[in-house]
C-alpha cells in the first residue's frame, strides 16, 4: 500500500464517536491493493471511521448488504469494482452497478439522499488503489455529514 | 408460480402508519423466486422501514420472519408463537399468503405489502413472463403447449390474426406472436389437424362468477 495515500487524512482521531459519519466500503478482493494487509492498515490508520468488507467479486454484493450497512452503523456505503470488460467472474461489476442503482433508489424512496450509496469502477488505463479510493471516499463521506437513517 | 412486486415503499408506510409493533412476514416460495417476497426482500424491505421510520422520528419496531408459505396453515401456525408481540402484519405473500394469514389471525391487522400480478414462469435471470391465466378448463393439447389466452395478444382461440409479421404480434414487437408458436410446434409433432376444428368461445363461468372456486380431494384429506 503506498503510505502516501492515507497519511494527509488524518480523520481517524475525529470520527471515533457515534456523531460523525462513518464510511462502509465493500471492496472487490482483486483491485489494486485489495488484500488482507492493506485492509488491516487502513483499518488502523482510519480507525472507526471506516469499516472494510472484502467481497470475492462485486457480484457478490447484495443490495442487503448496503442497506444493512446505512440502517446499523453507515453514514455512506460504496462499492469498489473491477474496470468495465475486467471482471474475473465477466460480469460482476456490471451486476453490482445495477445492485447498486435499486439500493439507491430504495433509499431515494425513504428520503435518504442517493449520494450516500454509490459504486466505483477502476480504470484499466489508470488504476487505483484501495488506499486512494478509500482516501477519496472518505472526504466525499465527510462532507455528507452523518445520515438521518443510521442507528446511532 | 404466482408472481408479485413490491407495493411502492411510500404507500405500505401509509398503510402501516398506526401500528407501533410490526412484523413483516416474507413467503419462501413464488414470492421468493420472483425476488418480491423471500426472506432477502422481507429483509430489505423491513430494513428501509425502519430507517424511515428512524428518519421520521417514529417510535416503532418492525421485525421479520418468513415461513415457507403462507397460503399453506400448516406453515402459517408458526406464527402462533410471536404474534402476540406485534399489532400488525406486514405480510409479503401473494394475495393468497395475505388472506390465509389473516384468517388464520382474525385479531391481528394484515396489511399486503406485495401487489399479486399473474401465473407465470421465470424465463431468465429477472425476466418472468405470464403464462397461464387458471381458466379451469385447460386446451394447451389443441394448441401445443401454449395458451393462446394468456400470450396472443388477442386472445384469439382461432387463430392466427393475420397481423404477425416475422413472428412477432403486430401489438407489441417485442411479444412473440403466439399462434406463430402453436403451429411451429403443432407442425413438429405432426398435429397440425388440432386446427382444423374450430374452438367455441372458452367457458369463463369455470374461472368466475361462481364466487371463490375450490378444489376438494378426498384422497387427500385427513
Amino acid at each position: 500500500m503506498n503510505k502516501a495515500d492515507i497519511k494527509p487524512n488524518g480523520m481517524a482521531a475525529e470520527m471515533s464517536n457515534g456523531q460523525n459519519p462513518i464510511l462502509a466500503i465493500f471492496y472487490c478482493q482483486n483491485i489494486p491493493g485489495g488484500d488482507e494487509g492493506s485492509r488491516q492498515e487502513l483499518e488502523s490508520h482510519y480507525g472507526e471511521s471506516i469499516r472494510l468488507f472484502p467481497i470475492p467479486c462485486g457480484g457478490r454484493l447484495e443490495p442487503l448488504h448496503l442497506l444493512k450497512a446505512l440502517e446499523t452503523f453507515a453514514d455512506a456505503a460504496f462499492v469498489i469494482a473491477c474496470p468495465e470488460g475486467a471482471c474475473r467472474y465477466f460480469e460482476g461489476n456490471r451486476r453490482a452497478k445495477k445492485r447498486v442503482e435499486r439500493t439507491q433508489a430504495i433509499i431515494e424512496s425513504i428520503g435518504l439522499e442517493k449520494e450516500r450509496l454509490g459504486i466505483l469502477l477502476g480504470s484499466r488505463e489508470k488504476p487505483k488503489t484501495l488506499s486512494r479510493w478509500v482516501k477519496e471516499l472518505s472526504e466525499q463521506t465527510s462532507r455528507l455529514g452523518v445520515s438521518k437513517g443510521r442507528r446511532l | 408460480m404466482i408472481t408479485a412486486e413490491q407495493k411502492p415503499i411510500d404507500e405500505i408506510r401509509e398503510m402501516i402508519n398506526p401500528y407501533k409493533r410490526i412484523l413483516a412476514v416474507g413467503c419462501g416460495s413464488c414470492v421468493a423466486e420472483c425476488a418480491a417476497g423471500g426472506q432477502k426482500e422481507t429483509a430489505m424491505l423491513a430494513s428501509a422501514l425502519r430507517m424511515a421510520a428512524r428518519m421520521n422520528h417514529e417510535d416503532v419496531t418492525i421485525d421479520e420472519k418468513t415461513l415457507d408459505r403462507q397460503c399453506v396453515r400448516d406453515f402459517v401456525i408458526q406464527l402462533d408463537d410471536v404474534i402476540q408481540n406485534y399489532d400488525a402484519l406486514l405480510s409479503l405473500a401473494c394475495g393468497a399468503g395475505v388472506q390465509a394469514v389473516a384468517e388464520m389471525f382474525p385479531e391481528i391487522p394484515v396489511i399486503p405489502a406485495l401487489n399479486t400480478e399473474f401465473l407465470g414462469e421465470t424465463r431468465d435471470q429477472g425476466l418472468w413472463i405470464e403464462s397461464c391465466q387458471g381458466c379451469g378448463d385447460c386446451m394447451l393439447y389443441f394448441f401445443g403447449g401454449i395458451c393462446p389466452i394468456s400470450r396472443c395478444s388477442k386472445q384469439l382461440l382461432n387463430g392466427p390474426c393475420g397481423g404477425s409479421k416475422n413472428g412477432v404480434c403486430e401489438v407489441d414487437p417485442e411479444v412473440p406472436c403466439a399462434w406463430q408458436m402453436i403451429i411451429d410446434r403443432l407442425a413438429r409433432f405432426n398435429a397440425l389437424g388440432r386446427l382444423e376444428m374450430i374452438y367455441p368461445p372458452k367457458d369463463w363461468a369455470k374461472k368466475q362468477g361462481k364466487g371463490p372456486r375450490k378444489i376438494i380431494r378426498e384422497d387427500q384429506q385427513s
